[in-house]
């Protein structure tokens, strides 16, 4: 077929590097892994921790599409919880404590383990490309060794050109104790593309032999475990609790009082960092007016001694941290393992990335996961997905597989990047998607499962699996509807359920749509309903539930891809076109975007460019209107 | 989208007054040669070539074909981008009437330019970047505008009256919305202190639900000032109609006499009653009559008084109220549409406060010859038009489309107060609000997912 050394090279062994070596591996393609040290495949850098709100969604939605995530975390979880149970279906989301160093293990495991793919530790320093520079051929390493291949994915994290701070000291690493990977980034510049830095920074991981936890609340884990995985029927983990405590005003103190030593206030580190997750000082300093800051102290593997404070991330001089550190309630005589620190690393501006996350000036070569400007596993892990199959896609001269906002958080993801940009590390929040409704964790395999096949990776036990969910799901809406509340019914449940008694006569499903009443009620009227399977009932009850707000989301759906199924060719001309305005028409050409509806997102561009733009695609500018 | 098929490179023309009878009438030109093509058709072409734009030329409409001098006009030069459209234009103020705008046009039409479509000119600013969407739908009314009061709710608009006033409203939106966004955001344990409360207040929504729904209704009365009202004056023969008509015209415009069955055929004309345009329209009286002239214009009377937006029924106090009467009054089925007025009040002796009491009940007492009770007409016709809280402020949308992204807003907001009432899952509630947002975003410009965020931390404190 070709006479490279590989089909597919994927640089770097983070959370978006395997999902991208493992689709292309999956898909037949020769695929070598390049990363810099073998040990630290798929690390978790910072939290212990996997899902959350909107994330844990991604997380499911990588596993309908056929990536490994769920699966690492389903047999890693030392804690589970589904946030938000309050606020409603469409933001709830798993989560779970991870066991790092398990997770670590198995991820290495699953990529030694996968046919077709290579794991191979060095530091790529630069890209092979074809005469012209418009084509990828592979990678050139430190140690000098030249591998060709067809397609090359960059998932290099924090470590491109990455410098870590932790007071007056700074060493080029991308996390602590491990080398930054120095050579790309001047690469990328030296190309012609828009490089920039960004920052983040992680917290200090103390013994949990030295903290008094009598002083802290206890968070529990909750008792029924949904796996991640749409595959995966149970997860039987043991559990273990996270605990809370509390900064104070004499926290604050003291890091007010140490401002001037911390490398950001400094002026020393120049990259951005993020608004959403800010450093304890960025929370001090912008929050004055807060007595107290939540601190979470979660563990970071059973064996492990290492706790995680999740909420104090800090690059202050560790003598500073340890202080601050020790005025919390619990902490007091805490003692420091490993420091926090701030690390500044290299990102490319993804909007020179398409859909597809291929760059659009080099063809082959795609990019994912933290170097796009993204923070987080889940965030890496998606794209790392979507680059992989592309990749794939891109070699098999097919479509490439481009999930659209109102299909997946993932695609919502993809879209703001590669539209927007991002000047902060970007990361998921519920509030980005326009179609949570119908966003849900729990549908994420009946909104996938056709991409999945799309692209190749959608196994038979997850086709299986789906056909019986759907099945399930349909035969316990049909029971609901011709179940009623009879005398027999009402007896069982008066006492127990709140206001049964005016419901006499009424449907299971009628009784779903009153506020108040719960999948759980139903199981009190008609205890039979537990040799159900829980899950699909509950997500039977949350699709009556909520059908007339989904229905009108689904509208919104409709108005919404009018404007996205208006294709536009990446090659289109728009200097022939008149009466747009100059600054819509840089952005245009830079951003080339492929729908008319992308086009109206980029920022600075007015409805009235949209309008003219319209006009130019309806003159035979070869718009193209297709229902999906 | 299929409106936007004009072709934008055409040189184009068009009335740009309207049609009806005034002393004078703009015809404007618009394209990339139009200065170059008007001056073809100009008796000083050098001058209309040479003219710096926002000046102004005296000279002739010249008919290209004959050399025919058709009209004495003065023509104002405008050159890209500083012109309406944005594009080069000349503007014609020629003579007002049929006739006279019709030959301009017509040698215009021969010198290359081609009618331009309704709107053409409105798109081509938008196009251009002159006009934004609000904007472009005013300036329409502004160019159509009947009255004084029409043209500066119009200009209100144009100067983006409505833009702000949405823009209230959108911010109100938003500060709600990312209340929302903010705890869906964010897991409960994580919102330190913050999490506490249902944070959708179902007073607020609804206040605001009901500002919307002021905005959308203003439509009505932006539909009265921009097309204004028929009105028809109603009644037997002889009841004083055409005698009232003049009266509102100011002018002796229809043949009064004391033979029944004077008017024939109805006559219409344009008046401005407290700044509301009204086209009012003379009709025949009505009676049985064999005479089939007299028959037909009766006919058409009757068509033009079922469509008329209001009826003056007029009944003649010397006659008093008869069958007739009472058939048509009770006969007609929209109340408000009616206005019933005793007419030639002046003749009634020992006219006084005194007598008022045998006006029957509903009817203003008015008299063409004193001018009595004019005041109380006009407050009547502009109850009628208006409605009776008239107009409230001088912002108004006479779009649908504005009018029905209003709608959709507040239909969206009314689902919002109702999930807040029982306290719905907020992210059922946040649906509603966000599509509320969207409508209203469409009116001005749009709002992204970014701007929720952005608001989210520009007015909350956030930990974690
Ligand atoms: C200090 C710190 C703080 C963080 N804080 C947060 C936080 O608060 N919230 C949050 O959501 N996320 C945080 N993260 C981010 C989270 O760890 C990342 O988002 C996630 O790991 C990104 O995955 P990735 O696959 O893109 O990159 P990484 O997980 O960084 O993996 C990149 C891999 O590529 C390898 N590599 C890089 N360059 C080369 C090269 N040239 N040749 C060969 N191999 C190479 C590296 O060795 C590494 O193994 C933090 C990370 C760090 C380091
Ligand atoms: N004194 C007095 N006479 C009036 C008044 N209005 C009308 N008239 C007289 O009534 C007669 C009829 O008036 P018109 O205005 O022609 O009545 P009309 O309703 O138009 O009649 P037709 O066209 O025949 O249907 C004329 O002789 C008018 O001068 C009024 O207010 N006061
Ligand atoms: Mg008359």
């Amino acid at each position: 077929m070709s006479n490279t050394d590989f089909d597919a090279i994927v640089i770097g062994g983070g959370h978006a590097g395997i999902e991208a070596s493992l689709a292309l591996a999956r898909l037949g393609f020769e695929t070598m892994l390049i990363t810099q040290s073998l040990d630290t495949i798929g690390r978790l850098s910072c939290n212990p921790s996997i899902g959350g709100l909107s994330k844990g969604n991604i997380v499911r939605e990588i596993d309908a599409l056929g990536g490994e995530m769920a699966q690492l975390i389903d047999k890693s979880m030392i804690q589970f919880r589904i946030l938000n149970q309050r606020r409603g279906p469409a933001v709830q989301a798993p989560r779970a404590q991870a066991d790092k160093f398990l997770y670590n293990r198995l991820a290495k495991e699953t990529v030694e383990g996968q046919k077709h793919l290579q794991p191979f530790q060095d530091t790529v320093t630069d890209f092979i490309l074809d005469h012209d520079s418009r084509n990828i051929k592979g990678v050139v390493t430190e140690r000098g060794r030249r591998f060709t291949a067809r397609t090359v994915v960059m998932t290099t994290g924090t470590f491109m050109e990455g410098k870590i701070f932790i007071g007056d000291y700074e060493s080029p690493s991308g996390r602590i104790g491990e080398p930054a990977a120095i050579g790309l980034g001047s690469s990328l510049r030296r190309l012609g593309f828009r490089v920039a830095r960004l920052k983040t920074g992680t917290p200090a991981r103390v013994s949990s032999a030295s903290i008094d936890y009598s002083r802290m609340e206890e968070q529990p884990g909750d008792p029924d475990i949904i796996p991640f995985s749409f595959a995966n029927e149970t997860v039987d983990r043991p559990q273990v609790p996270c605990w809370i405590t509390y900064t104070n005003e004499k926290t604050h103190d003291i890091i007010r009082a140490n401002m001037d030593k911390s490398p950001l206030y400094g002026g020393k580190i120049v990259g951005t960092g993020p608004r959403y997750c800010p450093s304890i000082e960025d929370k001090v300093v912008r929050f004055p007016d807060r007595d107290r800051h939540q601190i979470f102290v979660e563990p970071e593997g059973l064996g492990s001694d290492e706790m995680y404070l999740n909420g104090i991330s800090s690059s202050l001089p560790e003598t500073v941290q340890e202080s601050f550190i020790r005025t919390l309630p619990g902490l007091e005589d805490v003692k420091i393992m490993r420091p926090g620190y701030a690390v500044e690393y290299d990102f490319i501006d993804p909007r020179q990335l398409l859909p597809s996350l291929m760059t659009k000036q080099i063809s082959g070569l795609f990019s994912a996961g933290q170097t796009n400007g993204t923070s987080g596993y889940e965030e890496a892990g998606c794209q790392g997905l979507l680059a992989g199959i592309n990749a794939a896609m891109y070699m098999l001269g097919r479509d490439p597989l481009i999930l659209s906002r109102s299909e997946a958080y993932s695609g919502v993801l993809v879209d703001d990047l590669v539209t927007l940009g991002t000047k902060e590390p970007y990361r998921m929040f519920t509030s980005r998607a326009e179609y949570r409704l119908c966003l849900r964790h729990d549908t994420a395999d009946i909104r996938l499962s056709e991409k999945a096949a799309y692209a190749g990776l959608r196994t038979p036990v997850a086709a299986e699996a789906l056909a019986m969910k759907v099945k399930g799901l349909d035969e316990i809406k049909d029971l609901l509807a011709s179940r009623r509340v009879g005398k027999k019914e009402l007896e069982a449940a008066v006492g127990r359920v709140d206001g049964i008694e005016q419901r006499l006569g009424e449907s299971f499903e009628k009784l779903m749509k009153v506020p108040g009443f719960s999948a759980a009620d139903l199981l009190v009227l008609d205890p039979e309903l537990e040799n159900r399977n829980r899950r699909w009932l509950e997500q039977a009850a949350i699709d009556i539930k909520y059908e007339g707000y989904i229905g009108r989301q689904e509208k919104q759906i409709r108005r919404f891809k009018r404007m996205e199924n208006l294709k536009i060719p990446v090659d289109f001309n728009y200097d022939t076109i008149s009466g747009i305005s100059v600054e819509a028409i840089e952005k245009f050409k830079d951003i080339k975007p492929l729908s008319v509806g992308q086009a109206s997102r980029i920022s600075g561009v007015r409805s009235s460019d949209i309008a003219v733009l319209l006009v130019a695609l309806g003159r035979g500018a070869g718009v193209s209107e297709d229902d999906e | 989208m299929k409106e936007l098929t004009y072709n934008t490179e055409d040189p184009i023309a068009a009335l740009a007054t309207g049609w009806e009878e005034s002393a004078i009438a703009v015809i404007r030109t618009s394209g990339s040669d139009a200065i170059g093509l008007a001056s073809n058709i100009f008796s000083n072409k050098g001058g209309l070539q040479k003219a710096e734009g926002g000046t102004i030329v005296y000279g002739y409409v010249v008919d290209p074909e004959t050399g025919e001098r058709v009209d004495e006009v003065l023509a104002a030069v405008f050159r890209a981008p500083k012109s309406y459209t944005g594009e080069d234009s000349v503007e014609f103020y020629c003579h007002g009437g049929i006739p006279a705008v019709s030959v301009v046009l017509s040698a215009l039409k021969k010198g290359g330019f081609r009618d331009a479509a309704p709107g053409e000119f409105t798109m081509r600013a938008f196009i251009n970047g002159k006009l934004d969407l609000t904007r472009a739908e005013a300036v329409h009314e502004i160019v159509t505008a009947r009255t004084a009061r029409a043209h500066s709710l119009a200009l209100n608009r144009l100067s983006g009256g409505l833009e702000k006033r949405i823009d209230g409203l959108k911010k109100r939106l938003l500060d709600m919305l990312s209340s929302v966004e903010l705890l869906l955001d964010y897991p409960e344990d994580e919102l330190d202190g913050q999490a506490g409360e249902y944070p959708l207040d179902a007073k607020a929504v609804s206040e605001l639900c009901a500002d919307i729904g002021r905005l959308a209704e203003s439509f009505k009365a932006g539909k009265v000032f921009r097309d204004g009202v028929p009105v028809a004056l109603a009644g037997r023969t002889n009841a004083g109609k055409s005698s009232l008509f003049n009266l509102l015209l100011r002018e002796d415009r229809a043949i009064v006499s004391e033979v029944h069955g004077t008017t024939r055929d109805y006559i219409e004309s344009w008046i401005t009653v407290k700044g509301i345009p009204l086209r009012l329209f003379d009709t025949a009286g009505l009676r049985a009559s064999d005479n089939p002239v007299e028959a037909e214009g009766i006919k058409r009377s009757g068509e033009v008084i079922a469509e008329a937006g209001i009826v003056l029924y007029l009944v003649d106090s010397t006659e008093g109220l008869n069958e007739e009467d009472e058939a048509f009054i009770s006969g007609f089925e929209d109340a408000e549409r009616l206005i019933k007025l005793w007419s030639k009040i002046d003749t009634v002796p020992a006219a006084g406060e005194e007598n008022d009491a045998d006006i029957p009940e509903g009817f203003i007492p008015v008299s063409s010859v004193s001018g009595k009770g004019l005041n109380d007409l006009e407050d009547a016709l502009s109850e009628a038009a208006l409605g009776r809280k008239g107009l409230e402020d001088d912002v108004v949308i006479d779009s649908m489309r504005q009018r029905d992204l209003l709608s959709r807003a507040k239909e969206a907001l009314v689902n919002t107060a109702a999930a807040a009432a029982e306290e719905a899952p907020l992210d059922a509630a946040a649906m509603e609000l966000r599509d509320a947002l969207d409508a209203l975003g469409e009116i001005t410009g749009e709002v992204s997912s970014a701007d929720i965020l952005n608001n989210i931390f520009s007015n909350f404190c956030v930990g974690k």
